[in-house]
């Protein structure tokens, strides 16, 4: 059963009362929420993912409930809490899926420390990953779903879960969180996409996130092997350039965007020396997602004759 | 830290070093602190000399280095060699072996 096999009312009111547990590949989240309008946009935006029924255990439990006192239905603040701690401050409840998904995020890089965590976005085609390296504001989200509009399969616009030595590369598909003027971008690249409500002056400004495709989530926890690395840097305006980078750049490149690469030390070290080895790296400077997908398209295609 | 006399160099105790060499460069880790570094050739050379044959001073360091990379004295002066290894110990990679 997925989470749009129950009516979006059903949903909502199990989340309130004993939770839903989802199936996010790799892992299981268990959320349970009072926030009325968090469920009604998680059952819209998670709509294809699996529910798991009678989950004796999840990786995460997630908790995001209303501010407590006498007032406590008017309260206009939430609480995230995970396992039973509260790790942030209140948040405003208009921001509790944005909440939700950066919280998510933030345990996800905190815990799941048996795989090396690259702060990039993945996308997958013909069993082969691309990986998109970046600092915020790179545009990894954006071009991440811009590519799953099309015919690669999303793997991640957040992070690239990398599992061993031979590059196999996990899903964590989430609702990418596209940002500001990215929305409108997005909206003319790809009129198809569905997006959740644009909720505006959070943290990062305004924010919509789409919803995974269909065809990302039919493969489920299936992996795929890195077969190119492109370093995004988004410039407004900016033409098309396309550099090739050596081993030891790339190398010192993703060791940066890793969220846990001090933590998993040699294993790290030796799993991005494996990761540059096996497939070509390049930066990708770019300003007009149409451009970045041709070059894309050719330096797959390269990738794949080589 | 200064040394009256040209100190002998060993790899610093309790340090691990391990290297993946690319043809742009040398990475390298240190597992004491958990860092990488990206290296040229005579960096990762003095190092892997000084993880070789510990003891060395700096001028026997640097007579293999001119060896090894098949470089004049001109090219790769004493000084530099110096300069390396004092910035080497500074990252607690190196230290000077005790009397």
């Amino acid at each position: 059963m997925t989470t749009g096999d129950l009516p979006a009312a059903a949903f909502a009111s199990r989340m309130a009362a004993d939770g839903v547990t989802l199936r996010i590949p790799p892992i299981t989240v268990r959320v349970r929420s009072d926030v009325r309008a968090l469920a009604l946009q998680l059952h819209n935006v998670y709509r294809d993912y699996a529910l798991v029924a009678d989950a004796d255990f999840a990786d995460v439990d997630i908790r995001i409930l209303r501010e407590r006192g006498l007032r406590r239905w008017d309260s206009k603040q939430a609480h995230f809490i995970v396992d039973g701690t509260t790790p942030f401050d209140p948040f405003p409840i208009e921001h509790a899926l944005p909440t939700f998904e950066w919280g998510l995020n933030w345990v996800f890089a905190q815990r799941m420390n048996m795989w090396l965590l690259l702060h990039a976005a993945a996308v997958e085609r013909d069993g082969k990953a691309l990986l998109l390296p970046a600092y915020p504001g790179g545009g990894k989200s954006t071009l991440a779903a811009s590519l799953a509009s099309r015919d690669w399969r999303l793997l991640s616009d957040e992070f690239a879960v990398v599992a061993d030595e031979r590059g196999t590369v996990l899903p964590f598909a989430r609702p990418p969180a596209i940002k500001n003027a990215a929305i409108d971008v997005l909206r003319a690249f790809a009129p198809e996409i569905s997006f959740g409500p644009v909720i505006p002056n959070t943290r990062k400004g305004t924010i919509a996130h789409m919803r995974v495709p269909r065809a990302s989530l039919e493969l489920g926890d299936a992996g795929a092997t890195v077969g190119m690395i492109a370093f995004p840097e988004f410039q407004a305006g900016a033409t098309i350039a396309v550099a090739r980078i050596g081993e030891a750049d790339a190398f010192m490149r993703l060791a940066v965007h890793s969220f846990n690469y001090d933590v998993l030390g040699a294993r790290a070290f030796h799993m991005a020396g494996a990761l540059v080895r096996s497939c070509p790296c390049h930066v990708l400077r770019y300003g007009d997602l149409s451009d970045a997908h041709a070059a894309l398209e050719s330096l797959a295609r390269t990738a794949v004759t080589a | 830290m200064n040394h009256k006399s040209s100190p002998a160099w060993r790899i610093a105790p309790g340090q691990r070093l391990l290297f993946q060499d690319f043809e742009d460069g040398v990475v390298l880790f240190d597992a004491l602190v958990g860092s990488t570094h990206l290296l040229d050739a005579s960096a990762a050379e003095t190092l892997a000399i000084i993880g070789e044959a510990r003891g060395l001073d700096a001028s026997a360091i640097h007579g293999k280095l001119l060896e090894r990379l098949e470089l004049s004295a001109d090219a790769l002066p004493l000084a530099t060699v110096e300069a390396l290894l004092q910035r080497f110990e500074a990252m607690a990679l190196i230290s000077v072996e005790s009397a």
